[in-house]
């Protein structure tokens, strides 16, 4: 008997939040296909015309691709040092551990602005020049503490008396990484990677301030959406939200079907 | 040797391999960025171009001089206000996904609905208020419609209530994650239990469940508080001039002032804020987690 | 005495088959009943539904007469122990005990020096006086089931429910709550009933005992019953250690009737033999405790049957033993070790008649070979 108090109550609140949640997404949706050069009321009739406005623009579809550039990169980065940070803390003691955990976790509270102006001190001091390399670099530091924290979580789901037992039974360190520690966090691993795919696709705050000549999708929607836009903004916005949209509940199925939990990450 | 020795060699060796590369990666890509922005806000500017020196004057002036300690204060407010109405406005939702949720079928799609707003493009979010606020805008024509008002209203864009509105919209769907989190970790018993010994629904609510939930709600709160304090892309899209953010200014100070000095300072600061915040939610988040 | 509880043809369907099924039964004022039964019995569910935290797909339950089956939980003049304690882990030892007292104090019912008073005194009767300012967490498992007990005997309800409450305590902690709970029933004449998977327990501490299987109601009767003289041979087989075997009713008389098992071992029965004629396939019940084991040799009374394993179990000794000429299988108990048989032992067995008891008919598809 979990249910406490009135459930009609519970749950018209319930709702109405999450249609507040879902309004605006909406109204995004239904004016994308609206024949009229402004957003706004009165709705002049259905037309595809924004959609196909937009796949002519080069300069979107360009900065579309440098995004899941960055992102593919993002995620590599994120895997490659994210997943043997998660094992280290996960299997060892080791002494600043609690203040390794907590500088991981710092680039979430902290303003991308701010994480921002370090990496752009530190690029201008190494000569480094701005472009989509230095965008991917400053996204993964930031990012990475999504895989160690979805990782070391499934890790500790785990326990260590399966990676034990396997060594019992004669396997290295490599054959116990292969063969029973990668595929005990796989799905949280690729939930992680789904996660970090699409933070990174629609970051700005870091990339605003290291972005070099090449945009990124978002910086180049951000600087539609500074001037009055047309609804063609809409469109790409509908577009980038089913996208995401897609993504996600391909990711929860994922994880879900591996470790039975849903993966709940604030980024 | 002995084994234990060997053992604890061994370990080592696996602790390098594992702990080295993150630990060097961070230590490039961030303790040396964050070295170099303390660096900064030591020096000095002269005519737009970066001085070295080893002064603490910009770190006071982060203090002293106006505007950026109002700017400082506003946007803890504006950032405070997020967090308290995220939590309102989540609390409802899940506690519906942690009481009146029964099938895991049903489950699964509340949350599905609850992390696909979070998860959708942010800018995107930002903006969907933008076209239903301004004065062209849905809302406005909507009560244009109604002959509530006469003429569109500027009231509802650029201000801080707009910055306030998009921020909680913003954070709502986090907010309901880490609140059901907190929720459905009461073991079912317990309720039982309390209205097994007469306690009616309310009183099981407030000596029960608002107290069980609470460190776990005010951590979440902090790292709300945190992330919309920081925010720079709803004071730009649905700000007006006096809605201006922390991080707007360190971007202008940046690109239109060249003042590195003086941005790097505002960094300092604002991780100086934010450590602080992170040490008092894993604080918060440790309590919670003993017990049951 | 009149019934306090009453359950009338209980009912719980969750989609599938049903949890409880018609489930009838009455409990007296002051009485210990205990619902015993495998998990997945339905006993849970029926304590569920008695204590109102679970409404019953149809039937109803009745509290001095009066039907309760829609009364919230909260309104029911009975409290509960939980299986995992349900202590609320905010609050200390001494909140725990007196919040069912504070709620009632909003209403008028309490005053602040009562609360103090009784707390005071409960946390006494379950010895925990001295951890009054702890937290749940800081406590011992049998300490928390303490609380949970002091919690919920401290409103002085009518009747207390338990949900398997000595279900997460090691071994030796269980038996000395169990002496616990023993006493306290004695001391405060409450109705108590208690749900346990434990049948040693079920008998050791209540006045009657109901033993449930697949959310049926198998049996209600004192734990001597029960254990003597079961109705069925779900029944036999869940208490104690009982061979439950099938055999033919060869010849009848005197109140004894002679049945032949498989391998043409012959018992005599004494109980309950009114149940079969000659001729009849019949299940009976021979517990292994009262099995009388001597070495084989031509001229002894009973069966022979072969040592298959043997169990040392300390004050007993377990035997395994196979039938001759048949592969029935037997359990043996014999205390103190007194025969001290080898395995592959060749044993003759035999029953008093008075302990062997006819259970029942068996199907007659499976007429004993």
């Amino acid at each position: 008997m979990r249910d406490l108090g009135s459930r009609r109550i519970a749950w018209s609140l319930g709702w109405s939040v999450i249609a507040f949640l879902y309004a605006p997404l909406l109204v995004m949706a239904v004016f994308s296909f609206n024949d009229s050069d402004f957003t706004g009321l009165p709705f002049l009739g259905f037309t595809w015309r924004w959609y196909s406005m937009l796949l002519a623009d080069d300069r979107l579809l360009e900065s579309v691709w440098n995004s899941v550039y960055v992102a593919l990169g993002v995620v590599g980065l994120s895997t490659l040092f994210g997943l043997p940070a998660a094992i280290a803390l996960d299997r060892f003691e080791f002494p600043g551990k609690r203040w390794f955990g907590r500088l991981v976790l710092l680039p979430i509270v902290l303003p991308g602005v701010i994480t921002g102006v370090a990496l752009l001190l530190f690029y201008m001091a190494m000569h480094l020049r701005l472009s989509l390399y230095t965008i991917m670099l400053g996204q993964g530091t930031g990012l990475m503490c999504v895989t160690i924290t979805e990782v070391t979580a499934r890790l500790r789901q785990m326990g260590h008396s399966v990676e034990e037992a396997a060594r019992t039974m004669g396997a290295n360190e490599w054959e116990v990484f292969q063969k029973v520690t990668l595929p005990g966090v796989l799905p949280a691993l690729i939930g992680a990677m789904l996660i970090s795919f699409s933070i990174s696709f629609d970051e700005i705050a870091v990339t605003y301030l290291l972005t070099g000549r090449q945009n990124t999708l978002p910086m180049t929607l951000w600087s539609l959406l500074r001037r009055e836009a047309t609804p063609e903004v809409n469109a790409v916005s509908t577009l980038v939200i089913v996208a995401s949209v897609l993504l996600i509940v391909f990711g929860t199925w994922l994880s879900r079907r591996g470790s039975g939990e849903p993966v709940v990450s604030p980024g | 040797m002995s084994d234990a020795t060997l053992a604890m060699g061994r370990d080592r060796r696996q602790l390098l391999l594992w702990l080295a590369p993150p630990l060097l990666w961070f230590a490039v890509f961030m303790v040396v960025p964050y070295g170099m922005l303390f660096y900064y806000s030591l020096g000095s500017t002269d005519y737009m171009t970066f001085k070295p020196g080893f002064s603490l004057v910009n770190l006071a002036r982060v203090f002293q001089t106006e505007p950026y300690l109002s700017v400082l204060i506003k946007s803890a407010r504006i950032g405070a206000l997020t967090a308290i109405g995220a939590t309102i406005l989540a609390y409802p939702v899940a506690f519906c996904l942690a009481f009146h949720t029964r099938s895991a079928r049903s489950k699964f799609i509340i949350y599905l609905l609850v992390i696909v707003p979070w998860w959708a493009a942010y800018l995107v979010k930002a903006y969907a208020w933008k076209t239903i606020l301004g004065t062209s805008g849905i809302l406005n024509a909507v009560l244009l419609n109604l002959h509530v008002i006469s003429e569109p209203m500027t009231l509802f864009l650029y201000n801080q209530f707009s910055v306030v509105l998009t921020l909680v919209y913003i954070f709502t769907p986090f907010s309901i994650l880490s609140i059901y989190a907190q929720l459905d970790r009461i073991p079912t018993s317990m309720l039982e239990a309390s209205s097994n010994l007469g306690a009616t629904t309310f009183e099981t609510l407030t000596r029960l469940v608002i107290p069980l939930s609470l460190p776990g709600v005010v951590a979440g709160g902090i790292i709300t508080f945190a992330l919309a304090t920081g925010d720079f892309i709803a004071p730009a899209l649905v700000g007006g001039p006096d809605a201006l953010m922390i991080s707007n200014v360190v971007i202008n100070l940046l690109g239109v002032a060249f003042d590195w000095p003086m941005a790097a300072s505002i960094g300092i600061v604002v991780i100086g804020i934010g450590t602080a915040l992170i040490s008092v939610a894993q604080y918060l988040e440790h309590r919670a987690q003993v017990r049951y | 005495m009149t019934a306090i509880i009453e359950a009338r043809q209980l009912q719980k369907h969750y989609g599938g088959p049903l949890a409880v099924r018609d489930v009838s039964f009455s409990v007296t004022e002051g009485e210990f009943l205990s619902l015993l039964g495998a998990s997945g019995s339905g006993k849970t569910t029926t304590l569920r539904m008695i204590a109102g935290l679970e409404t019953p797909t149809a039937g109803s339950v009745l509290f001095r007469g009066q039907d309760i089956t829609h009364v919230p939980a909260a309104q029911r003049d009975m409290r509960m122990v939980f299986q995992d304690f349900a202590l609320f882990p905010n609050l200390t030892v001494w909140n725990n005990v007196a919040f069912g007292l504070r709620l009632k104090i909003n209403r008028g019912r309490v005053t602040h020096e009562e609360i103090k008073t009784r707390v005071g005194r409960y946390l006494e009767t379950v010895m925990l006086s001295g951890h009054a300012q702890k937290l749940p967490h800081q406590l011992s498992g049998g300490q928390r089931q303490r609380v949970s007990l002091a919690r919920a005997l401290v409103t002085d309800p009518p009747v207390v429910l338990f949900d398997e409450p000595l279900g997460s305590l090691d071994a030796s902690m269980r038996k000395s709550m169990q002496l616990e709970l023993k006493r306290l029933h004695r001391e405060l004449r409450k109705t108590f009933i208690y749900v346990t998977h434990d049948q040693e327990e079920a008998m050791g501490l209540s006045d009657r005992v109901a033993v449930l299987q697949d959310g049926c109601l198998l049996q209600i009767a004192p734990p001597n019953d029960i254990y003597f003289r079961p109705n069925s041979a779900e029944v036999a087989r869940f208490v104690g250690a009982a061979n439950v075997l099938e055999g033919i009713v060869e010849s009848k008389g005197d109140g004894v009737a002679v049945v032949r098992l498989a391998g043409n071992a012959r018992v005599e029965a004494r109980d309950n033999t009114a149940l079969a004629a000659v001729g009849d396939s019949v299940t009976v019940m021979l517990r292994a405790e009262q099995l009388r084991l001597s070495p084989a040799a031509p001229g002894t009374d009973g069966f022979v049957a072969r040592v298959t394993e043997r169990l040392f179990l300390g004050e007993k000794v377990r035997y395994e033993l196979c039938v001759h000429g048949s592969n029935t299988r037997l359990s043996a108990l014999d205390t103190g070790d007194q025969g001290g048989f080898q395995l592959g032992d060749d044993l003759s067995v035999s029953a008093d008649p008075r302990h062997v008891r006819i259970i029942g008919q068996s199907p007659p598809q499976r007429s004993a070979p």
